[in-house]
């Protein structure tokens, strides 16, 4: 292994914050081939459901529970015009802080970050907050996402009413 | 109120509704006593309190209520207001309590709803506990599971309230000979538009190319065959499937099944061992309109049962303003299911439905839409829901079903009874044991 292939076991926080600084961006952006690239082919993507942050999305009735395919799906209806939720898209600046590594494994760390989604559509105005728990993979091209879970600290979703864009 | 509110106009297959009920702030508050006043309302399934002394609150038609089980086991509601100055005596969404105690004076309650213990009682020259009683407990009924509330103290009983509308959550329960349960997680989300536009959109057949072509456009590119392009009846049902009503506003469109789209062999086979079963418990006819037909039925006022037999939503509307609703969704799915089953249903739902799902949100936007389009009501008045009148038999996307919901409300907000268009129809030769 040369010095600068990453592993987990010397991934540093400053280059797990670079690297959801970028797939920040990719979503702000609407860049979302780009973003989906980014996830390994047994990727999960996962937002438990508000009343039940701490279940698994697997067995339980979550707000979204998707692998690969679905996953690529998501991304391929988001970008059509008739997805009516999303056109015109929602602006959105989304600020991910307070990341920590908190678990290192043979081949993926875990990592844990806040999350503040501010979204704009159509004259509304609304927030997004919670909590990212990922499961990256360091590799000789960077990081791969095999586990992105998102869990809202909402106990409803209210105002809000949908998550039409990718958290 | 403007008079007439829904024009039901048979010489010209014409059906109406003002606009000014999806705005009016009058019309709000009329429905909370005319409409959740006397009509049953449900309120939450037995496995969702499983044990005694289990509780969750909600708020069902404008009240804040306890939904539990008391320490000897029975189901109750209780209205969750202190008799004393009126706080809630239960802020937690869900748990455990054998004592619900108002955090304001003290006041408290076991949960069977008796005043237990008033602090500084002595001061009182009347014992509250004589005066008051407990916690005020409104009716409550249940069907197979099911349970309902009703506010008002002359309505008849739920038995009687849901009709031959019962089939619809027979066919549901009659899955599995172990019934059904509520799945944990709760989609709990709000939106900026009237809540009868949820109502109609609920059992709207004719939206669904329009609003969810992206949706479609993605099952097939997964493999997935589209309903309704078969030749063949099943059970009654042609492929276009068809809107049919029942008695006191609860309807329903019944379809054919759709095909299974990312089932393996396993999920195959377990669904064909469910099957067989029923058809051994129900018999064949039985069984095909549990497994193969499909149905978005209507509860009257405000409840929602979406049973596509590999993934079944409960779906509760509840009014919050005349522009702002709030919406409750279940999962249910047949007890005792294996892991890899389940995590089937449940992904093939999520795809469709909920506040992140690939479809809803798309609904949701319709209904706002409208919503903003009402601002012109002074100069576009009315709304139209006439498709499929006049026909004998209206297909699944015509529009009879929302009429018959329609014609419900306007009986009890102004006292006007309509006809209904047809007659009820039952996909099966025989009733099940349970049901019938």
């Amino acid at each position: 292994m040369t010095a600068a292939t990453p592993n987990a076991a010397t991934v540093t926080r400053s280059e797990v914050e670079d690297f959801l600084f970028l797939e920040s961006a990719l979503l702000d952006e609407w860049r979302l081939e780009e973003w989906v690239e980014l996830f390994t082919l047994d990727c999960t993507y996962e937002a438990p459901a508000t009343d039940a942050p701490a279940s698994d999305p697997g067995q339980t009735w979550s707000l979204i529970h998707d692998r690969r395919t679905m996953l690529e799906q998501r991304v391929i209806r988001l970008k059509k015009p008739e997805a009516h939720a999303e056109f015109p898209h929602s602006q959105t600046s989304r600020i991910v802080g307070n990341v920590r590594i908190l678990d290192r494994g043979p081949d993926a760390v875990s990592v844990s970050a806040s999350f503040l989604v501010s979204r704009m559509k159509a004259g509304k105005f609304d927030q997004y907050a919670g909590h990212y728990y990922y499961a990256l993979v360091p590799g000789a091209d960077g990081f791969k996402i095999r586990r992105k879970k998102a869990v809202l600290a909402h106990d409803r979703l209210a105002p809000q009413g949908k998550i039409s864009f990718v958290l | 109120m403007p008079d007439p509110l829904v024009i039901d106009n048979r010489k010209d297959s014409l059906f109406q509704v003002d606009r000014e009920v999806f705005t009016s702030q009058e019309v709000f508050e009329r429905e909370r006593e005319l409409l959740f006043g006397p009509s049953w309302l449900y309120v939450g399934h037995e496995s969702e309190l499983p044990e005694r002394n289990d509780f969750r609150t909600r708020d069902v038609g404008g009240r804040s209520i306890i939904f539990n089980r008391d320490r000897r086991g029975e189901v109750r509601v209780l209205l969750n207001t202190c008799l004393h100055r009126g706080a809630s005596v239960c802020r937690h969404p869900a748990g455990k309590a054998k004592i619900f105690t108002c955090f304001y004076h003290g006041w408290a309650y076991r949960n069977s709803g008796e005043l237990v213990n008033v602090p500084s009682a002595e001061d009182y020259a009347a014992s509250p506990a004589d005066v008051y009683g407990g916690l005020h407990t409104p009716r409550i009924e249940s069907y197979r599971g099911f349970w309902f509330v009703n506010f008002s103290g002359d309505a008849p009983d739920l038995r009687s309230w849901l009709g031959t509308a019962t089939y619809l959550l027979d066919l549901a329960v009659d899955q599995s000979e172990d019934g059904i349960e509520v799945l944990t997680g709760t989609h709990n989300y709000e939106l900026h538009a009237n809540w009868k536009l949820l109502v109609e959109n609920s059992v709207d057949g004719y939206h669904a190319k329009s609003v969810h072509h992206t949706y479609f456009e993605m099952m097939m590119e997964l493999g997935q065959t589209p309903p309704m392009l078969g030749d063949a009846d099943t059970n009654g049902v042609p492929p276009a499937g068809l809107g049919t009503e029942f008695d006191n506003g609860h309807a329903t469109l019944i379809y054919p099944g759709n095909g299974l789209p990312l089932a393996n062999e396993n999920v195959v086979r377990n669904l064909a061992e469910l099957r067989e079963k029923a058809v051994q418990r129900c018999g064949e006819s039985y069984a095909t309109a549990v497994f193969d037909l499909a149905r978005n039925s209507i509860f009257f006022p405000n409840f929602v049962l979406i049973d596509l037999n590999f993934g079944m939503i409960l779906r509760t509307i509840m009014p919050v303003a005349p522009d702002r609703t709030e919406v409750t969704s279940w999962h249910i799915a047949p007890r005792g299911l294996d892991g890899e089953s389940l995590q089937y249903r449940i992904d093939n739902a999520l795809t469709f439905w909920g506040p992140a799902g690939l479809a809803t949100p798309d609904d949701v936007e319709a209904l706002e839409q409208a919503q903003r389009g009402f601002t012109a009501r002074n100069e576009v008045r009315w709304s139209d829901i006439s498709k499929g009148l006049g026909k004998a038999r209206p297909a699944a996307n015509d529009e009879l079903q929302m009429r018959a919901w329609w014609r419900q409300w306007n009986a009890l907000m102004t006292g006007e009874r309509l006809p209904r268009e047809v007659d009820e129809f039952v996909p099966f030769d025989t009733r099940t044991p349970q049901g019938a």
